[in-house]
């Protein structure tokens, strides 16, 4: 069936564009990326038609990559039906936002580069999901990282960028930590990383065993998918370039944490306690940050703390058993989410590098298409029914529900507060009156059509994919009662929501203003994103990084360690200069001296010898 | 001709026919130092290739074996073979020697016969040490070695090279004659200075030594090649040998010269001393840990390029120790895998530092920055590198870390814990320094000085990048003759279980004892 | 012991060298005012002819082996092994001794007789199997060597190195003759089989002498032989005369009575005295410690080069009595190896000290090495092979001659003895290394600026030290064979 394939051809089109690139045109270029992610999607369509249902998954093996001793880490590949949506999210979304990214990086320097490392994203994704073991699902995993580290600090001489490339990579490392002990531990355990081995020995194993394994994985997906307390590499990750903040840092990657724990859903459901952990994170992150989202001015900023938000529910889903609503809402919310960032990317581009929205507004004529595309993304995203976003969220809250009530009341409060900070960006943005000085100009077609297919999307997808019932075989069924009440309050809040934003920011602007005044810091709180960062540097960074510098190195290395090895060479010329005193250059004391030896030798032997 | 034999005479050859060069004429020098080590680069291929991989897994290890007699009294042996982790070390030697000799092409503009003749020399020694199987011959090597590199860091170094190599030797000096003593001694209890008899010995009961006795050889053994290593806190010669060593010094002492100590570890101190080796693990094993984190925080505020790659060196030997004292096959594959990943990463590391030296004169991190604009393959090869030193999948050092962090984890949970704080350090100082040189505005200096690639550079950086790939993707090239040895070594290091069960067996097949246990 | 004095051929043939080399010496003391004026080098080629004859006739005497004139001499492997040694040096001592004395034109029959003498001395301290033999022999060897110190008869320098080696050495012998009488004394004899049986109570008094006086006796005797080989606490005098004497004298001083003054040490006490070894054996192992101590650490600081080396050579002097301190065949076939490894890289780097040291020996600084190797490469590895010899790195004597000695210390379970001593040869390693850095790291000084080129007599006093250096560490077979066989010494 050649899987490989599906990952390999955007390998291909990283290394031709990557090596040859800088000589190629930009069609050439464009001919490499995007036709490498468009095979890409027709081999995966057509290993779908091929394989048919999938009741049992399929897999291929292609060598051995390591093995020692009890290990033996194949280079495997599978696919069954959670694969399948996966695939098609990453190689669809994919394509479209390639196509996009033509005409937003038309201006750009770097082109060829640009379109290098979005198929070299493109190939570990892909890797990520295929993958039929926790090793090659590693190299994905890291592998995406890595792409998200370039691609951030994609405009490199500006430190802000690397900066945030940096922050992206490291923080994502430390929940690579929990990644990586996770399967060790799991090694430990079980003997192998493979999927089907670990699943297969996983309802035996004792629930301690598999609760620390669940509990390591999650700190992993927390690093991936920017939850609490690992979020803070993603609101900078905004200093890449707008596609890849639709479809790396919104659509794709950060969803891989999700992804994994769908994947790992045999481990969790005998490690409840880690479930439950995984369903809190999840919910309190998309509070916590829908919060912070209130607040932002960057309209990059706004959708990147929706993201995390959204993603808190994704994890709420998973965490609470429903697997498949929260891979459901990881679809969906792949769409209206891409289609939120390219639509912003289009505004941003519109204004020639505008992002703060305080310099917006009336942009509803300027540019009609962009707003109409966005408009569709935030029903979905509001959860509005009949929309995308309402099928999914609803799944969660419900679920949700069964497990902890409270965590549907704070779940559909975040619904509430979601749909007005989405709202009020778009009210910002294309209503009122413009308050920027730039001439704002709609954007090219090959910009407009990706973000109308995605409009589309955001609108049908609800009912158009029914990824609980395709999944359903995959994942344990449980019992969620339709109750249309939940769903009516939940779609209540969304719609409440919005029409607070229309209040506060159309209806009557300045109501916002004096609103944030009369609750001056907690405003400035919120505004200033908990101080997050700021805590983070005094308490972590910058205590490590000095306590190196002055008393690791400078004291314990050169005085200490090093000193006490000069020491040695010092005590060793100071004997020197000791037995030197003996050297007077004195003929008597010379004599002395060998009398005085002679005298202490005689009389030695003489001892020796009388005792004998 | 005996192989090995062959892989030692050519740089032998080598160096001294490079003295009968004219040193009028360093082009000379240069082609024929290229020469030769390519010439015994090719013929080191040939063990690989002839290697016998097959049987089972623990085997008999050496291959090739050479042993004719050298001295009668004492009875000395020269007496050379490759085992599955000797045979790799030695391609490492031989395959980062022209490497050496291309980046040397312009930087070494003084007396360059003498510093290729030192440089082939070094050869010589190095790969001798990793073929000697009597350990006399094994000690000669060993201090030949170490004759070139002082004065390949002496001469050819930075400003306080003076100090550098004259602390190296000294500090190497020390833990050698202790090893010395103990080699004697091994003699005087054994009338034999070959490795696999008093292997043998031990093996089957006729050699045994008294706890106290056994722990004093074990210590005197580990402390040459602690130093070596280095193990902390006996690393402090290793920053000031590397800032001030050419580049081809920090390369060869980065790469090779390391690995001699975890080299002499696995080959000699486990097998020899099985019972103390495992006394002193835990012990040493924090040693190891405290070393790989306390490595990384110092490399991380090293303000010169050098030092921080060899501190980052520190930290990367912590694992390969930590690997060889998990006594688990999958912690020493990890180690031996880590060794050659080290080899070439860090070589690799220090190649570009030197380049990018060459072009800027400067090893400052400050003087940097931008260099990605005005090299961009430069940078791009850097960041490879880079990427594979702070363990990226699909590059080497991931599976060496993977592998010793897997094995630590099988030994003791909390050590693997530990351990891969280290590894989210790497990415820490790795990247910031990355950062620092070749991000941000390229500064006037760095624009005009820092050209991209040339030629020769490139013949330098792609077998190095390639064997980066290989051995990050497919470790079945390289694996298994390594865990042939390890399993070997781990059978002896079984030793210390009552003899009984041993004693009446004709020969030792460690596979054999396997069935009988 | 009634020994019938009637000589007969062999004794005479065993004899040989001594005889070959006195003649010579009185013969160029009588040919002086009509050579002289013609050629300043023919003395120099007389004593090398004289020598190269003598070692043949050491070797001829060896096949005729076999006690001499009633047994006062001994011409056995052991002794021929010292013989060939000692003559050796000489040879080694003259070849730069030409250019030398041509600088400082002091070109004197004297200067090559006196040597001739003193070697003749050695060699009969070498083959002496009676201590009446050794005392004349200690005393023909150091007279001359006394005169050799102050030949620079206008150096003040010269004259005081001389007078101090002369009184203390004159003090040591005394000790030396104690011994000597007390041997005679307590056991009435003074042929060391006859003492040794004596000793052992097997001789015709049959009862064994009291302990004490054999005690003293050796005692006395270790402090004069100890003088000699400059042992501690016996060395002071070392680093004075090392300095003060001609570079060539010192050189000559530094291997030849030392290795004969070892010979004789050995003989004594591994024949003789070997009965009450486990009473000597404590002050060895002491005198061996602090030697190789005092030695080494006191040379770190040194800028003189030739009193580093003097320091040196006491250290060195530690190492074998090391191997003394070891009582056994095989420390005695080590403490051989050594000496003779130890005389070709010690001659071997005063060779080029005397080269460098320029007119009215200037330049005897460690910095006056300085870039040595960019001048002269050839004279530079030289002693970079002389150096690496010393501190003991593989392929070469030096260090084949360690290892070979603390295995025999191990044998004997002198352990700590050992890794101490190995712990002060790593020590000895840094001011030897100071040498090369010079040599190879700085930059051309004046010295080496006007350093005249080697001449044939140096190259040939560099290269054949230099190859039997390498000869030795890498194929010590045949010369360790030899020490092995004739260190038999106890019959």
């Amino acid at each position: 069936m050649q899987l490989w394939l599906i990952p390999v051809l955007p390998l291909a089109g990283f290394l031709i564009n990557g090596l040859f690139g800088r000589r190629f045109s930009k069609g050439t270029v464009n001919a490499v990326a995007i036709g490498s992610v468009a095979l890409s999607f027709a081999w995966v369509l057509k290993t779908i038609f091929a394989l048919g249902s999938l009741a049992s998954p399929y897999s291929e093996h292609y060598f051995t990559w390591i093995r020692s001793g009890i290990l033996n880490i194949g280079c495997d590949f599978a696919v069954d039906r959670l694969t399948i949506v996966m695939l098609l999210v990453v190689t669809g979304v994919g394509a479209v936002i390639h196509i996009y990214s033509i005409g937003y990086m038309a201006h750009e320097g770097g082109y060829y580069r640009f379109f290098a490392f979005l198929n070299l994203f493109m190939f570990f994704m892909l890797v990520l999901v295929l993958a039929s073991n926790y090793l090659v699902m590693f190299v994905g995993w890291e592998g995406v990282g890595l792409c998200s580290y370039l691609l951030i600090g994609f405009y490199f001489d500006k430190k802000f960028a690397t900066d945030a490339g940096n922050k992206a990579f490291i923080v994502n490392r430390i929940g690579d930590f929990g990644f990586s002990l996770a399967m060790f531990y799991m090694v430990k355990n079980f003997g192998s990383l493979d999927f089907a081995t670990v699943f297969q020995q996983a309802p035996g194993a004792p629930e301690a065993t598999l609760t620390i394994i669940g509990l390591l994985l999650m700190l992993g997906a927390c690093g991936k998918s920017a939850q609490l307390p690992l979020y803070v590499w993603l609101p900078d990750a905004m200093a890449g370039p707008t596609p890849v903040s639709a479809l790396i840092h919104a659509a794709t990657m950060v969803t891989a944490g999700v992804y994994m724990t769908a994947r790992s859903w045999a481990i969790y459901t005998h490690a409840p306690a880690a479930m439950n952990a995984i369903a809190i994170i999840g919910v309190v992150t998309a509070f916590f940050a829908a919060t912070i989202g209130l607040a932002q001015n960057d309209i990059k900023k706004v959708f990147a703390y929706s993201t995390v938000s959204q993603l808190g529910y994704m994890f709420l889903g998973v965490g609470c058993g429903a697997f498949s609503a929260g891979i459901y809402h990881l679809v969906t919310h792949a769409f209206f989410k891409a289609l939120l960032f390219l639509g912003a990317g289009s505004v941003i581009h519109a204004l020639s590098g505008e992002q703060d929205l305080r310099h917006m507004g009336g942009l509803r004529k300027k540019i009609p298409w962009t707003y109409l595309t966005m408009l569709c993304a935030a029903v979905a995203i509001a959860g509005v029914p009949p929309f995308s976003g309402f099928f999914s969220k609803d799944a969660i809250l419900v679920a949700a529900h069964q497990h902890a009530p409270w965590m549907y009341w704070l779940g559909t409060l975040t619904a509430g507060m979601t749909a007005f900070y989405v709202f009020r960006a778009i009210f910002l943005a294309f209503f009122g009156e413009y308050r920027g000085d730039k001439h704002a100009h709609e954007s090219p077609p090959v910009m407009l059509i990706p973000l109308a297919i995605l409009a589309l999307l955001s609108l049908a997808g609800g009912f158009l994919f029914k990824v609980p019932q395709f999944l359903a075989p995959l994942f344990p069924t449980l019992e969620a009662p339709e109750d249309p009440a939940l769903v009516a309050i939940s779609v209540a809040a969304g719609l409440m929501g919005i029409a607070l934003a229309w209040m506060m920011y159309v209806a009557r602007p300045g109501m916002a203003d004096s609103f944030a005044a009369s609750m001056k810091g907690l405003y400035t709180l919120v505004y200033n994103k908990y101080f997050v960062d700021e805590i983070y540097a005094a308490a972590v960074v910058n205590p490590v990084v000095d306590g190196s510098r002055e008393v690791l190195w400078k004291d314990v290395d050169v005085k200490l360690i090093d000193g006490a090895a000069n020491g040695v060479g010092a005590r060793a010329r100071n004997l020197g200069s000791l037995l030197r005193l003996m050297q007077s250059g004195n003929i008597r004391s010379y004599a002395t001296w060998v009398l005085f030896g002679s005298v202490v030798l005689i009389l030695a032997m003489g001892i020796v010898g009388g005792l004998r | 001709m005996n192989l090995p034999t062959l892989i030692l005479a050519l740089p032998l050859a080598g160096f001294l026919i490079a003295l009968l060069v004219p040193r009028s004429s360093p082009q000379g020098s240069r082609i024929w130092a290229i020469a030769i080590s390519l010439a015994t680069f090719a013929a080191s291929l040939a063990l690989p290739m002839l290697f016998d991989r097959s049987g089972v897994p623990s085997g008999p290890g050496e291959q090739f074996t050479l042993d004719v007699p050298w001295i009668a009294t004492p009875n000395i042996h020269y007496h050379v073979a490759a085992d599955g982790v000797g045979l790799w070390l030695v391609l490492l030697s031989t395959f980062l020697t022209p490497i050496c000799v291309l980046i040397s092409w312009r930087s070494v503009q003084n007396r360059v016969k003498e510093f290729y003749a030192f440089l082939l020399l070094l050869e010589f020694g190095l790969v001798g040490v990793f073929l000697a199987q009597d350990l006399f011959l094994f000690y000669v090597f060993w201090e030949v070695s170490l004759v070139p590199m002082y004065f390949l860091i002496g001469i050819w170094g930075h400003e306080r090279r003076i100090y550098a190599a004259v602390k190296f030797f000294l500090f190497t000096m020390t833990g050698s004659v202790l090893m010395l003593a103990a080699i004697i001694y091994l003699y005087n209890r054994t009338q034999t200075f070959s490795y696999p008899a008093i292997v043998e010995m031990i093996w089957n009961g006729r050699l045994t030594f008294a706890p106290g006795e056994q722990m004093l050889l074990f210590l005197a053994f580990f402390a040459a090649f602690a130093i070596k290593v280095p193990i902390f806190p006996l690393h402090t010669w290793l920053p000031d040998a590397h800032v001030e060593a050419p580049t081809a010094g920090s390369v060869m002492l980065a790469s090779v010269m390391l690995k001699m100590g975890t080299y002499g570890i696995l080959h000699f101190c486990l097998p020899l001393f099985p019972s103390a080796a495992r006394a002193c693990a835990p012990w040493i094993v924090v040693l190891a840990i405290v070393g790989i984190i306390y490595g990384a925080l110092v490399a991380m505020v090293q303000p010169n390029m050098k030092k921080l790659v060899a501190y980052s060196s520190v930290s990367h030997l912590g694992f390969v120790v930590l690997g060889i004292f998990t006594f688990t096959q999958i912690g020493m594959d990890g180690a031996v895998y880590q060794m050659l990943n080290h080899g070439i990463s860090t070589g690799a590391l220090f190649v570009f530092v030197g380049l990018l030296y060459e072009r800027r004169h400067s090893l400052e991190i400050s003087d940097y920055g931008g260099v990605a604009t005005a090299a961009p393959w430069l940078a791009t090869a850097f960041l490879v590198t880079t990427l594979a030193s702070i363990g990226l999948p699909m590059l080497n050092n991931f599976v060496g870390e993977f592998l010793v962090l897997q094995g630590a984890a099988i030994a003791n949970f909390k050590w693997a814990i530990y351990a891969a704080i280290g590894v989210i350090l790497s990415a820490c100082y790795m990247l910031w320094m990355y950062q620092r040189v070749f991000y941000g505005e390229a500064k006037e200096e760095v624009r005009r000085r820092v050209a991209d690639l040339n030629l020769r550079e490139w013949a330098v950086v792609i077998p190095l990048i390639a064997m980066m790939v290989w051995m990050g993707v497919y470790s079945q090239t390289f694996l298994p003759p390594v865990s042939r040895t390890t399993a070997r070594v781990l059978e002896q290091t079984q030793v210390n279980v009552p003899f009984q069960v041993r004693v009446e067996r004709p020969s030792r097949m460690p596979a054999e004892a396997a069935n009988v246990r | 012991m009634s020994a019938s004095f009637g000589f007969n051929s062999a004794d005479l043939i065993r004899f040989l060298p001594e005889t070959i080399l006195t003649v010579m010496g009185t013969l160029m003391m009588v040919l002086d005012p009509i050579l002289h004026r013609r050629s300043s080098n023919a003395f120099g080629h007389m004593s090398i002819m004289a020598l190269i004859a003598a070692i043949g006739g050491a070797v001829y005497a060896y096949t005729e082996a076999g006690p001499a004139f009633g047994g006062m001499l001994m011409v056995d492997g052991f002794a021929t092994f010292f013989r060939v040694l000692v003559l050796v040096v000489g040879i080694l001592t003259i070849l730069p001794s030409y250019r030398f004395l041509a600088r400082q034109d002091a070109e004197t029959s004297e200067y090559h007789a006196l040597l001739l003498f003193s070697i003749a001395g050695q060699c009969l301290m070498a083959a002496a199997n009676d201590l009446i033999m050794v005392f004349i022999g200690l005393e023909i060897s150091s007279i001359s060597s006394y005169v050799l110190a102050g030949y620079f008869r206008d150096d003040k320098r010269s004259n005081e190195a001389a007078l101090k080696y002369f009184l203390l050495g004159s003090f040591a012998t005394a000790f030396f003759l104690y011994g000597v009488a007390l041997i005679y004394g307590s056991t009435g004899s003074v042929n060391l089989t006859a003492a040794r049986a004596v000793i052992l109570g097997q001789g015709p008094g049959g009862a064994a002498p009291a302990p004490v006086f054999i005690g003293v006796a050796a005692a006395l005797m270790f402090v004069g032989l100890g003088f000699k080989v400059s042992a501690a606490p016996f060395q002071m005098w070392a680093p004075d005369v090392y300095q003060g004497a001609p570079t060539p004298v010192t050189a000559f001083l530094s291997a030849g009575p030392k290795a004969a003054a070892f010979a004789v040490f050995l003989r004594i006490f591994m024949t003789a005295f070997e009965p009450i070894g486990s009473g000597w054996e404590p002050l060895v192992w002491c005198s061996a410690l602090a030697s190789m101590i005092i030695g080494n650490f006191a040379a770190l600081l040194q800028t003189n080069i030739k009193r580093m080396l003097a320091y040196s050579s006491i250290a060195h002097a530690g190492y074998v009595l090391v191997a003394l301190a070891a009582r056994s065949q095989v420390g005695t076939a080590a403490a051989m190896f050594y000496l003779a490894a130890y005389a070709l890289m010690n001659i071997g780097a005063f060779a080029v000290v005397s080269h460098l040291s320029g007119r009215g020996e200037r330049y005897q600084n460690i910095e006056d090495f300085s870039g040595l190797a960019q001048k002269q490469p050839l004279t530079a590895a030289m002693l970079s092979i002389f150096l690496l010899s010393l501190i003991g790195v593989p392929l070469t004597g030096g260090f084949f001659g360690k290892f070979y000695i603390f295995k025999a210390a191990l044998e004997s379970h002198l352990v700590w003895l050992t890794v101490l001593g190995l712990l002060t040869s790593a020590v000895a390693a840094y001011y030897y290394l100071r040498i090369l850095v010079m040599m190879y790291m700085r930059e051309p000084c004046e010295a080496v600026e006007n350093a005249e080129p080697l001449s044939p007599g140096l190259r040939a006093a560099l290269i054949l030290p230099a190859l039997g250096t390498l000869l030795l560490g890498i194929f010590p077979g045949w010369v360790l064979a030899f020490a092995e066989k004739s260190a038999a010494l106890v019959k």
